[in-house]
């Protein structure tokens, strides 16, 4: 707790971690200097959250060691870690929402006097932690009313209350949205001024070369690529990564000129306002916005989740409504959530089951399933998706993001789906998932289906998709090929929304 | 798919044999020809509960209602064929379906009306029983029928009838979890609702079927209950909630629901019954003896909550000297 970030420089030798039948870090060497953003990259798998996890005080390594400034330190446990000076910033927050933020900042050192929380020092000092990192956020507020992106930065102020001298950031920016993200880079390089050690992790590759001072690449456990030898460049990191990848965009245009999905004026009570567009057969239509838009709100009320106030969906020119998700799988729609953990996978099945789950009837008769029946099926489309075989019979949760991602798109193509929405498709999935979801995407349109794209990655959704509707406030305000529209377009969609939202 | 079934057998099976021997040297008639017997006809009421409790857990809900439930359906079962004139097997199909009825407003507070299991069952445990005590002033009705008797103590092939109902009654209930759509999305519904739904499963109609089911395992359970005392009370059926849940939870399924086998249940309930069986014999209190069931469910619970942490050490230390070149794939 005590050790402020007076330039420590962590070191990691030889750590080698091995679980039941795959050696997660093999010899891993690492050197964290002071004043440093150093980026930790890899595909899924790769041995990056072990490592992190290893550095955190959750594993214990089986070898190797990790120097604070040359001598051996033994993280037994996160707390032990903490004391240490490492802190950690999980994608997954650890901030208590109904807690406020100075009492988040201090928790678990809350600052007493006479054995009462001294409330006064607790919300002045606070206001100091968040200057130093120059964020605007008041101390009494209650966390769980920030925006994702505040409650972020409450979560790294807690860091730096720890006085902590290395900062490992995990996955922080996958769930902010654009300005935050710029806000939370802000304070990571005030932090960096500071002399703080910064680990960061993320597989927005632009957003890592933007910001790192090196890199360090693992594959299968080792390290392929250490600081010195990395060029922080987005293709030589990709080659690195997965090897050769041809387009990183593998576009085809597979739209025909049917009309599928025809949806006029539609509103519900859960934030969408009267939507209009329509999907041709083959297409990808993508909706685009920032973080809180709509976006996941327009997808809900088409699939049946949220119910309609007004306004009318026609599927291949007939009029349908969907009163729940059951509705809207019968007239062969299809949903692969933003949220694969909580909302798409089911943890106590093998990718089997998670793929037959929402069409038992194709594998049944008379409500009697034919197992033999549903595992060959399956076994079809594992291989057509380049699924690990592991899926079979393991669990999903020893899956990797892609493989799981893989595992609910197989299960649309087992429902027969004609028109699927992809909610944040490749989020937290490495680069080589990715391009498999995007030739995925192509081999579902050069079959006829359809896909809206939701993504707030700008890059993919202009590259991938063949027209783009602009969501703001829970409407489409504009539609635009893409070849019409850039980054810059959609950064100033978000900007005008900030705007109207403050007139 | 085989994970998801054959859930270690290994576990459950272990806890029965342990506690097993354990009974069968400490005391001297555990073993004896009518003592043996008596235990059957015991598993065959708790495992039968225990079926119920089973498909509540598998749908991450809990029901606290059976031995309530039983004590009102006994009393009605007593009640309509000796007071009414209703003919036995007509008055055995009014008890499940009754039970049914029971088990469907469980399920109803609990799936439509988001009601938490604990509560909406909790208040059923309540209910039931005041109900069945509004019957007959509150007194047990004796001697209902005199044929009764037979359904629970006869006998086909030298064996105890109630043996036969457990073992159909269980070879059912695996097909059913195994072989069929329903049993798949209980599975399901159990280990992610929000996905199920978003599956296009019909989330709380198969909560609500759950509920159901235990009702009718419940009213089954009442019929054996009320045969083999040939009587029907609102006293009976103390603490059978908690011996049914202990029977499923020390047969492995997982309170948070989607995982556990129905076959481990009935290994579960032997369980549960042995050590019963094996307090009353070495003349322990009753008040002692519902301490120690509650001391197996928290032992029980823990190694579930375990059980992750354990065997992955177990297997760790046996797999790192062995496996260590292979590699993750992705």
């Amino acid at each position: 707790m005590s050790n402020s970030y007076n330039s420590s420089v962590w070191k990691l030798e030889g750590i080698t971690k091995v679980f039941p039948g795959v050696v997660a870090n093999n010899e891993v060497s690492l050197t964290l200097k002071p004043g440093e953003i150093h980026g930790l990259l890899g595909e899924n798998g790769c041995g990056k959250s072990t490592l992190i996890k290893t550095l955190c005080g959750v594993h214990q390594p089986d070898h190797g060691k990790i120097l604070r400034d040359g001598k051996e330190v033994s993280l037994t446990s996160p707390f032990s870690a903490r004391n240490e000076g490492i802190a950690t910033v999980f994608q997954e927050f650890s901030v208590v929402p109904t807690l406020s933020v100075a009492e988040n900042i201090f928790l678990g050192v809350l600052p007493k006097k006479n054995g009462f929380i001294d409330w006064t020092k607790m919300y002045s000092d606070a206001k100091k932690v968040l200057a130093k990192i120059n964020v605007r956020i008041d101390p009494e507020a209650i966390v769980g009313n920030l925006s994702v992106g505040d409650q972020q930065l409450v979560e790294i102020s807690k860091a730096i209350a720890q006085n902590a001298s290395l900062i490992i950031l995990d996955e922080p920016t996958a769930a902010l949205g654009l300005k935050e993200i710029q806000q939370l880079h802000r304070v990571i390089k005030d932090l960096k001024k500071q002399n703080a050690a910064i680990v960061y992790i993320s597989h927005r590759l632009d957003e890592v070369v933007e910001l790192v001072d090196c890199i360090t690449i693992l594959k299968d456990g080792c390290v392929t690529s250490d600081a010195q030898m990395t060029d922080i460049d987005i293709s030589s990191i990709v080659n690195t990564m997965v090897g050769k990848v041809g387009e990183h965009y593998p576009k085809e245009n597979n739209t025909q000129d049917e009309v599928v999905l025809e949806v006029r004026n539609i509103s519900t009570s859960h934030g969408v306002k009267d939507v209009s567009f329509e999907v041709l057969k083959g297409e990808v239509f993508g909706l685009g916005g920032v973080l809180g838009s709509g976006r996941t709100e327009i997808a809900e009320a088409l699939f049946g989740v949220k119910k309609l106030t007004s306004g009318l969906i026609k599927i291949k020119g007939k009029s349908v409504s969907f009163s729940n998700p059951q509705d809207a799988i019968k007239n062969n729609l299809g949903y692969v959530p933003e949220n694969r953990k909580f909302d798409g996978l089911f943890f106590n099945f093998t990718g089997i089951e998670n793929t037959s789950v929402a069409d038992l009837k194709n594998v049944s008769k008379w409500s009697i399933l034919d197992l033999q029946k549903e595992r060959e099926e399956i076994r079809k489309l594992i291989t057509k998706l380049k699924i690990t075989p592991e899926s079979e019979s393991r669990f999903v949760s020893l899956l990797s993001g892609g493989n799981q991602q893989k595992i609910i798109i197989a299960r649309w193509l087992f429902a027969d789906a004609e028109i699927l929405i992809f909610d944040e498709p490749t989020q937290g999935i490495d680069v080589g998932s990715k391009i498999a979801v995007y030739k995925l995407i192509n081999e579902l349109t050069s079959a006829g289906c359809s896909v809206i794209l939701i993504s707030s990655d700008h890059d993919e959704l202009i590259a991938m998709s063949d027209r783009i509707g602009i969501v703001s406030h829970g409407t489409v305000v504009d539609i635009l090929p893409p070849n019409q529209l850039d980054r810059v377009d959609l950064v100033k969609a978000s900007t005008d929304e900030k705007k109207e939202r403050i007139a | 798919m085989k994970k998801l079934f054959s859930s270690s057998i290994t576990g459950p099976l272990l806890a029965l044999l342990l506690v097993f021997l354990c009974v069968a040297l400490t005391t001297d008639r555990f073993l004896s020809p009518g003592n043996l017997s008596n235990l059957i006809l015991q598993v065959s009421i708790v495992s039968i509960v225990a079926i119920g409790a089973t498909f509540v857990i598998l749908i991450g809900g809990i029901d606290l209602s059976p031995g309530s439930a039983i004590a009102l359906l006994t009393v009605l079962f007593a009640s309509s064929i000796k007071f009414v004139g209703v003919p036995l097997p007509v008055a055995i199909l009014l008890v499940v379906a009754m039970g049914a009825l029971l088990g469907l407003l469980n399920g109803v507070l609990v799936a439509y009306l988001r009601i938490p299991a604990f509560i909406a069952t909790l208040a059923a445990l309540s209910a039931f029983r005041g109900v069945a005590f509004g019957f007959n002033n509150g007194s047990p009705v004796f001697s209902i029928h005199p044929d009764l008797e037979s359904i629970f103590y006869g006998t086909f092939l030298g064996a105890p009838l109630p043996l036969y109902y457990v073992i159909f009654l269980y070879g059912l209930s695996f097909m059913v979890l195994r072989y069929t759509a329903f049993g798949r999305s209980i599975y399901a519904v159990g280990g992610n609702p929000r996905a199920a739904e978003l599956s296009g499963l019909n989330v709380k109609k198969i909560q609500m079927y759950c509920f159901v089911i235990a009702g009718i395992a419940a009213a089954l359970g009442a019929v054996l209950m009320a045969a083999r005392l040939n009587s029907g009370s609102p006293n009976y059926g103390v603490g059978l909630e908690l011996a049914a849940i202990a029977a499923a939870v020390v047969g492995g399924a997982s309170l948070t629901g989607g995982r556990g086998n129905i076959i481990n249940t009935a290994l579960g309930a032997m369980t549960i019954v042995i050590v019963q069986n094996g307090l009353n014999l070495n003349t322990v209190p009753t008040s002692a003896q519902n301490v120690i069931v509650g001391a197996i469910i928290v032992i029980a619970v823990a190694i579930d909550i375990w059980r992750d942490d354990i065997t992955s050490k177990i297997k760790g230390r046996f797999q790192s000297t062995k496996n260590v070149s292979k590699k993750n794939h992705h």
